[in-house]
Order: structure tokens, then C-alpha cells, then sequence
């Protein structure tokens, strides 16, 4: 069995990469299918206010289909917080990263940041500013560029002794150092870092457009919430899903393009 | 730098264990000169501290007391004055993992800023020598063992050295694999008349393959230092096996050092 287990985990990751990479292995086609024929048996049994009909929710898409600018301006302002968080978290790493004495200060405060609630700082967004973009932007950055900087750091910090020595060995400057050994070999990292902050981020919008918005996603299940309609709930609830399922797609081709060499 | 002989004067190596701050002495005293051309073989015991001497060598750690010059400058101290002068061999092939063979022997030519076409060339002209031909766009994980060894040899050439250092660079190989790699690579270093140190625990390849041996005592300090030329091919098995009883008893032998100085 010890023999193995190695061989099965093997074959499970290659079964989600294969989901990851935008193809549909058999087991994901069968859960999805489950879900879809026990909740049509549900809405058949329970009060639309419970459980809506498919027939409900593909109308509440339609209407969806019909005004796309609230899923661009949530997805614009993900778009713009995970890319100014990810130069926030980068440049914060690299500095950290070049003076110890730097990180061994900011660190204490970045895992502090990490562990306040999501709520909090949606609360301290709305005493704080004004504007309404200003506030979503803040929350989005204040809860991912410190997952940025730690994932960053780590993977920095996680080259190996053997690649430095040998690198070093070879004199380079400062900045070929970092150039050709340090960056490339944090690769992975910040590409784990995106997924993390991806999914992160579309949850918290969501939330900080439900209080502090009066546009997007977030704004528009307040609005089915306050009217009752499950089925646009459930609705948004699923364009929110296929986002991120897009959104990881994207950064899976992309990682499978910048780590073609682990293949 | 035109005197390429590598000084050895005094050197002491002290480390402090981390938490209990206990020293370890890694290299008691080491005194000895290479001169210009020579392949020196190093062996010792595991944990002699050869693999220290190495890195003092390359200039990774400073020495404790004492001193290395190589042309009159230190290794650690001018660091940077050694860029391209040094070609190196580690015991594991340490490619680059997301980089091409290709890429990975032209990275000591591009941190010495040659330019790109000169790079090719090089690059090219020694992975046809290794027989690398038709992997110039393979990544490290895609070959074998012996492959990307011979790419870190590749690796080392191409940035033109005037001194090569090996730290039990074939140990790790199979046996048949090991034997071709360190034929190839002693077979380059005679061809580019280069200096080479080879750091090894196997005996029977610092015999076969150097000019000179030196034998570590543990902590390392030199039991022996054999001009191996001045011994006829008969004399051979029992001076092994007189050094293997020196390694062991890490005293040095008197009859050995007699033979030499005559």
C-alpha cells in the first residue's frame, strides 16, 4: 500500500490538472450532473423561495445576459486591486527580501493585517473613506497584497542553498542574482499566490460591493435579496463561480506556459 | 592575473554550532602551493573538511585564519576579481531547472556580459564536445543523470577558466557513467591545459586520474602530499594501500614521506 499511495496521489493531481487546464475529466461531469438533477428534484419538492426551478434560474440569466456591466465592473475592479496588490506585494517581498532588517520590522505587521476579519476592514472602509471605489479598492488591497508578500517571501526564501552557492559562485551582480536565479525560481510561487488571491478576491468584493457599492455583483444579489428572488441570487451566485473558474483557467495556461520545464 | 598558482598558507577553518555556540574545528592547518597546469586530487575521510576547503577555495566561506591566493588575490576577500576565472564542478550537477542545457551553459558567459552571438558559440562548441548535440532545448529534468553532468561540465569550459575545481562531481554517477564523465573531463582539462582540483573520497580515481595527491587528515591537515608521476605503475597498489591505512589511522606515514622527498 505504502508503494502505492504515491501513484494515487500522482493520478489525482493529474486528474485536477486536467480540470484546471479547461478539460472536463469524467468525475467532475458526474458531480456537477448529481447537483444539477438533485436540485431539480429539490425545486420539485420545496417553495421556489428555497430551492428555484432551472427553468427560474436560466430566466434570471437571461436577464444577467442582458446588463453585463455589473459583472465587468466587479471583475474590472478585481482586475485593478489583485494587479496593484500583486505590485504592493512584490515590491514589498523584494525589499524585505534584500534587507533582513526590513522584513524582521514589517513582517510582525503584514501578519497582522492577515488576521484581521474581512468584515473589519470592510467596517473601517466605510469610517475611513468616502468614495465608494476607494473603499472596495482598499478592502480588496489591504486583504490581498499581504498574501502577495508572504507567498512571495517564502518562495524567495525557499531557493535552494545548492543553486545560490552555485549562482554566487559564478560572481554575478546584485541584480543578475536576482535576475536569473532568485525571480525565476519564485515563479511558482507567485503563480500560487494568484490562485489564492483570485478566489480570495472575488469573495471579498463581493461582500465590500454588498454594503458599500451601487454597482456590481455584490450590489446585485443585495438587490435579489431585498426582493426576495432566490433565483437571481442563485443566478449571480453561478456567474460569481464561473468567473472564478475562468479567471483559474487563465492563470493555469499561463502557468503551464511559464513552467513548461516542470512538465 | 598571470600567476594562475593557487597559495594555501596557514589556513584554519572554526565553525561555531549554532544554539550551543560549541567551535568545530573543520580544517586544523593547511599549507601547500598548485602550480600552473597541475591536476591535484584531494582525499580524506567524510566530514575532513574538504568540502569546506572547497568552498573557501571558491571564495563561498572565509577562512578563519591563514589564507588562499590565486595570481596574488584572495578568493573571498576579491570576490568579484575571479568572475570567469574560476570554472566549477559540484558534487550534484545544480542545472537550473527552468532553464535549456543551452541556457544553462551560457549563464556564467551572460553574468560575465559577453555578448549573445559569442555566448552561442560557446555554448554550442562545448555541449558538440560533450556530446549534448541534439539537447541544446532540452530542460535538466528531461535527461539523465550523466546528461546533466556533463552539462555542468559544459557549464564550467564555457566561461574559459583558468583553474577548474571539482567537489566529488562523478561520485554520485553509476560507475560505467562516472568512468566516461571523469575520462571526458580530465581529457578537457589536459587538452585546455587547465589547473584542476579535484575533491574526491574515492581513491582509486585520484590515483588513476591526477598529477599530485594530497591526502586530508581529519580535521583537515595535510597527512601527505604525493608527486604521483615520481611513483612507477608497480609501486602503485601498495602505496593505495598505504594511504588507505593513513586515511584510517589519520597519522601520516613516514615511510611514504621518505620515498617522496628522495
Amino acid at each position: 500500500m505504502a508503494d502505492r499511495l504515491p501513484g494515487r496521489q500522482s493520478e489525482a493531481v493529474e486528474a485536477a490538472d486536467v480540470a484546471h487546464a479547461g478539460g472536463w475529466p469524467k468525475e467532475t461531469i458526474v458531480s456537477l450532473a448529481a447537483f444539477f438533477v438533485l436540485w431539480h428534484l429539490a425545486s420539485m419538492v420545496l417553495p421556489p423561495f428555497v430551492a428555484p426551478s432551472w427553468a427560474r434560474i436560466g430566466k434570471s440569466l437571461a436577464d444577467i445576459a442582458t446588463r453585463p456591466e455589473f459583472i465587468a465592473v466587479t471583475v474590472g475592479r478585481v482586475a485593478v486591486a489583485l494587479l496593484v496588490s500583486f505590485a504592493i506585494g512584490m515590491a514589498l517581498a523584494m525589499a524585505m527580501y534584500w534587507w533582513a532588517l526590513l522584513e524582521r520590522y514589517l513582517m510582525p505587521l503584514v501578519k497582522v493585517l492577515m488576521a484581521v476579519p474581512v468584515l473589519c476592514w470592510i467596517l473601517f472602509a466605510v469610517l475611513w473613506f468616502k468614495v465608494r471605489e476607494v473603499r472596495i479598492a482598499f478592502i480588496l488591497v489591504v486583504v490581498c497584497a499581504p498574501i502577495f508578500v508572504i507567498d512571495v517571501l517564502d518562495g524567495m526564501h525557499g531557493v535552494s542553498k545548492d543553486l545560490r552557492d552555485m549562482v554566487r559562485a559564478l560572481r554575478p551582480s546584485a541584480r543578475q542574482f536576482f535576475t536569473k536565479l532568485i525571480l525565476p525560481a519564485t515563479v511558482p510561487a507567485i503563480l500560487t499566490s494568484w490562485k489564492v488571491n483570485l478566489s480570495l478576491s472575488i469573495r471579498v468584493v463581493t461582500m465590500a460591493e454588498l454594503v458599500g457599492a451601487t454597482s456590481g455583483i455584490g450590489y446585485a444579489l443585495m438587490q435579489a435579496n431585498e426582493t426576495f428572488s432566490v433565483a437571481d441570487v442563485f443566478a449571480w451566485t453561478v456567474v460569481l463561480v464561473l468567473i472564478l473558474m475562468s479567471a483559474n483557467i487563465a492563470v493555469t495556461r499561463i502557468e503551464r506556459r511559464l513552467l513548461v520545464w516542470r512538465e | 592575473m598571470t600567476d594562475a598558482d593557487i597559495h594555501v598558507r596557514g589556513l584554519r577553518k572554526v565553525f561555531r554550532q549554532k544554539g550551543s555556540g560549541v567551535a568545530v574545528v573543520a580544517i586544523e592547518r593547511l599549507d601547500f602551493t598548485v602550480r600552473r597546469g597541475e591536476i591535484v586530487a584531494i582525499v580524506g575521510k567524510t566530514g575532513c573538511g574538504k568540502s569546506t576547503f572547497f568552498n573557501i577555495l571558491i571564495g563561498l566561506e572565509q577562512p578563519t585564519e591563514g589564507s588562499i591566493e590565486i595570481g596574488g588575490r584572495a578568493p573571498y576577500g576579491d570576490f568579484d576579481a575571479f568572475r570567469g576565472r574560476i570554472g566549477i564542478i559540484f558534487q550534484q550537477d545544480r542545472l537550473l531547472p527552468w532553464r535549456s542545457l543551452m541556457d544553462n551553459v551560457t549563464l556564467g558567459l551572460e553574468i560575465m556580459g559577453i555578448d549573445s552571438a559569442e555566448q552561442q558559440h560557446r555554448a554550442q562548441r562545448w555541449l558538440h564536445r560533450l556530446g549534448l548535440d541534439d539537447f541544446h532545448r532540452a530542460f535538466p529534468n528531461e535527461l539523465s543523470g550523466g546528461m546533466r553532468q556533463r552539462a555542468a561540465l559544459a557549464r564550467a569550459f564555457a566561461v574559459n577558466p583558468e583553474i577548474l575545481l571539482a567537489d566529488e562531481a562523478f561520485g554520485h554517477l553509476d560507475e560505467v557513467t562516472a568512468t566516461q564523465i571523469r575520462a571526458q573531463f580530465f581529457d578537457m582539462v589536459r587538452a585546455e591545459r587547465k589547473t584542476a582540483i579535484l575533491v574526491t573520497h574515492q581513491l582509486e580515481e585520484a590515483i588513476d586520474t591526477a598529477d599530485r595527491l594530497l591526502v586530508f587528515g581529519r580535521p583537515a591537515t595535510l597527512l601527505a602530499d604525493l608527486h604521483l608521476k615520481a611513483w612507477p605503475p608497480q609501486a602503485l597498489p601498495g602505496l593505495r594501500a598505504r594511504i588507505q591505512a593513513m586515511i584510517q589511522s589519520n597519522e601520516p606515514d613516514p615511510e611514504i614521506i621518505t620515498k617522496e622527498s628522495s
